[in-house]
């Protein structure tokens, strides 16, 4: 093979992983092209001029281009308004999945075009073998969940350098290569929510306060607006006597209902739409999904836009995504309805 | 990598070797504060006074009018602040293509003003400038040559049109042009073009970063608009930058000798010629009274941005529109104000010679350039 085609395009984020990715392509003799795309210039966590630097000095002391892509009006178009369009259906949004495909890994395939480069290559810590997905060697950091939505045509092209190693190694090696991005923090929650989710949302969406009631009708209290809310949560609903757990979102009587019973949180049954599976599963099929991303894995059965689990999941949640694996194998997801 | 070939230079520079020479003593060696009594401060005085001296040869100008600034934009600043603070409801005139460090400078000014439009190349008509004049403008400020598309201003002609105007009015109307991009290949005589003030730029010559000049003349009254030692007539004040004015004036004085005007603007038809042999590719800006150093081209189907990264990969260096913008997304005002559509804009590439560029540095840029535009094409699908 000669030099030409072992370009790869890389995104990267200024963070420890992407910036070992970049230590480990080298290594194997591709010629890395750095990307950090600029998803929102302000009142970013992730992608901030900070980072920007980060990202810059790392390339530079690996010698290897460095280009920053600006996106933020698509991120703006195709994100954060997909974001709160959700909440406005009383749904609970998973930007990364949206952001995955609309913007980070459409960009990098653009670029991949442009370039004339064999290949993509991000920080996230999954395997990929014959554009095929697999659970990281380190599950506890594995990032699959966030990868069902991608195209067939994106992963053919796709390495991830991390697939096979801990977080622990990778801050070992970014100690070794003295990286830039060897101490940064890890990065958490939606990148472009600063503070606290109500008060982004509050200005940005309307924010009608209304009866929280129990699942019989009783009324037990206010609440300030249904999108501040997520299926299960016990912190923060603001009723004494509890604790109470957020059940339903009645967007149309814009009624919070509450249990004090767990119980009442679990079901079987979760019934999705918008579906993507990597190759067509042969229905129905026993298969394992995972409802959030920090959730375990469970058993169960998927059928045409429902997935039944064996045993009862707590807070299955509309708006999130339900992913599926083989094994280790991630076959696709879809969004619960 | 093979060789790395510049082609930015209306960006910015590398500093002539001579230059450099120049101002090394002045770190460490002749490090005077040129404002003490003592020997080395009067070594690091005569220095500067000869450095004045050099630049006022070169603009025709007493060394009295030579003003040494932090940069080009820094020399704008004070001449269009320092004016128009002066006065009293002041009116001011610039154009739609001028570089922010005027544009901004005058739309932030707090007074009232006219951003006049330009031609399809670029040019300002000195007649439709002189219907926009009314009582209360004090100032007109054109630039010499355009940075993006090399369009020259008929400086002259607007200085001509002005000192007419002048006569039997109350309020003398002053002209200032910034010849940031115009002093490598163009006279900047300050009395041939008939300007009050003008600006100059070190690292657009072969100089140093980080210092500029602002021609004032000696007629102009102005407020200050940094205060402190009062260096500088008061206009500038801050502990004079030896090394850096040194190094300006070397390189004002090296531009006779180091820039091949002609042969410069052999290269420049060159590529232009070759360029436009590519399929849908346009030149921005005009073919005629058109900086020798400057090309700027359109290429349907094909983003500006992704040009220049590939030329990059090629070890060839370019840029989509100023240097100073090209983080925005917003096209180029210059490009807007000649009619091109943002589609249009947003595939621009700037090439800019300098002078090393070779016949051959462009033989091979034009190679990368055409499989690159066939390449952004296909995948466009255009």
């Amino acid at each position: 093979m000669n030099r030409k085609n072992k370009k790869v395009v890389v995104g990267v984020s200024g963070g420890v992983d992407s910036s070992v990715a970049l230590t480990l392509l080298k290594e194997k003799g591709f010629s890395p092209i750095a990307l950090f795309i600029n998803f929102q210039e302000e009142n970013n966590r992730c992608c901030g001029s900070e980072a920007r630097r980060r990202a810059g000095e790392t390339c530079q002391e690996l010698n290897i281009p460095f280009y920053e892509i600006n996106a933020e009006e698509r991120f703006k178009e195709r994100v954060i308004e997909y974001f709160l369009d959700s909440y406005k259906e009383g749904k609970t949004p998973n930007p990364c999945v949206v952001c995955n495909k609309q913007i980070k890994f459409k960009v990098l395939f653009d670029k991949l075009k442009d370039f004339n480069a064999s290949y993509i290559a991000t920080g996230h810590y999954a395997r990929i073998d014959e554009g095929k997905i697999f659970v990281a060697e380190d599950e506890k950091k594995d990032q699959s969940y966030f990868l069902w939505d991608l195209s067939k045509e994106v992963l053919r092209k796709m390495i991830f350098p991390l697939g096979k190693l801990t977080k622990t190694e990778v801050r070992k090696r970014a100690r070794e290569f003295d990286l830039p991005t060897a101490e940064t923090a890890e990065s958490q929650e939606v990148c472009f929510v600063e503070s606290d989710l109500e008060s982004f949302l509050r200005g940005r969406i309307s924010l009608v306060p209304g009866d929280i009631k129990d699942k019989t009708g009783k009324k037990l209290g206010t609440h300030v607006g249904l999108p501040v809310y997520t299926i299960g949560q016990r912190r923060g609903i603001g009723l004494s006597g509890g604790p109470y757990y957020v059940l339903r979102k009645d967007t149309d009587r814009n009624v919070l209902v509450v249990t004090k019973d767990r119980k009442d949180l679990e079901e079987r049954r979760v019934s999705f739409e918008r579906a993507n599976f990597f190759e067509k599963p042969d229905l129905p099929l026993p298969v394992e999904a995972k409802i959030r991303y920090n959730a375990p894995k469970g058993k169960g059965v998927l059928k045409e836009d429902l997935f039944l689990f064996d045993e009862p999941r707590r807070a299955i949640t509309p708006g999130q995504s339900i992913v599926f694996y083989k094994g280790e194998k991630l076959l696709g997801g879809a969004v619960i309805k | 990598m093979s060789k790395k070939i510049y082609l930015d230079n209306a960006s910015t520079t590398p500093v002539e070797k001579e230059v450099l020479k120049e101002m090394i003593p002045y770190f460490s060696e002749k490090f005077g504060n040129p404002s003490s009594i003592h020997g080395l401060g009067q070594e690091a005085k005569v220095a500067i006074d000869k450095s004045r001296k050099k630049i006022a040869n070169f603009l025709g100008c007493d060394s009295e009018e030579v003003i040494f600034t932090g940069s080009a934009t820094e020399a704008n600043n004070i001449f269009i602040r320092g004016v128009l603070g002066s006065f009293e409801n002041p009116h001011v005139i610039t154009s739609a293509i001028e570089h922010d460090a005027v544009l901004k400078t005058v739309k932030k000014s707090g007074v009232d003003y006219t951003v006049l439009k330009v031609d399809e190349d670029g040019f300002v008509n000195p007649e439709d400038l002189k219907k926009k004049i009314k009582k209360e403008t004090v100032l007109v400020s054109v630039m010499y040559a355009n940075n993006e598309i090399g369009t020259i201003e008929p400086i002259k002609r607007i200085g001509e049109m002005i000192e007419k105007e002048n006569e039997g009015r109350d309020r003398k109307i002053l002209f200032h042009t910034d010849a940031a991009q115009a002093a490598g290949y163009l006279s900047c005589n300050v009395d041939e073009l008939g300007v009050d003030g003008l600006t100059l730029s070190g690292h657009k010559i072969y100089g140093p970063k980080g210092v500029g000049v602002l021609y004032k003349g000696s007629s102009v009254n102005m407020r200050p608009i940094i205060y402190g030692g009062g260096q500088e007539e008061g206009l500038r004040s801050g502990t004079y930058n030896t090394p850096l004015i040194v190094g300006m004036a070397k390189a004002v004085e090296l531009i006779k000798e180091k820039n091949k005007k002609e042969k410069t603007e052999e290269l420049r038809d060159y590529l232009i010629r070759e360029v436009l042999k590519i399929k849908d590719a346009s030149l921005n800006g005009p073919k005629k009274s058109r900086l020798p150093n400057n090309t700027n081209f359109s290429f349907q189907g094909a983003e500006g941005e992704s040009l220049v990264m590939i030329l990059d990969q090629e070890g060839i260096s370019t840029s989509t529109g100023s240097a100073c913008s090209s983080k925005t997304l917003e096209p180029s005002h210059v490009l807007k104000a000649i009619g091109l559509k943002d589609l249009q804009a947003h595939s621009s590439l700037r090439v800019s010679l300098g002078r090393k560029t070779t016949k051959k540095d462009l033989d091979k840029f034009l190679a990368v350039l055409k499989e690159a535009v066939e390449r952004l094409r296909k995948i466009s699908g255009r």
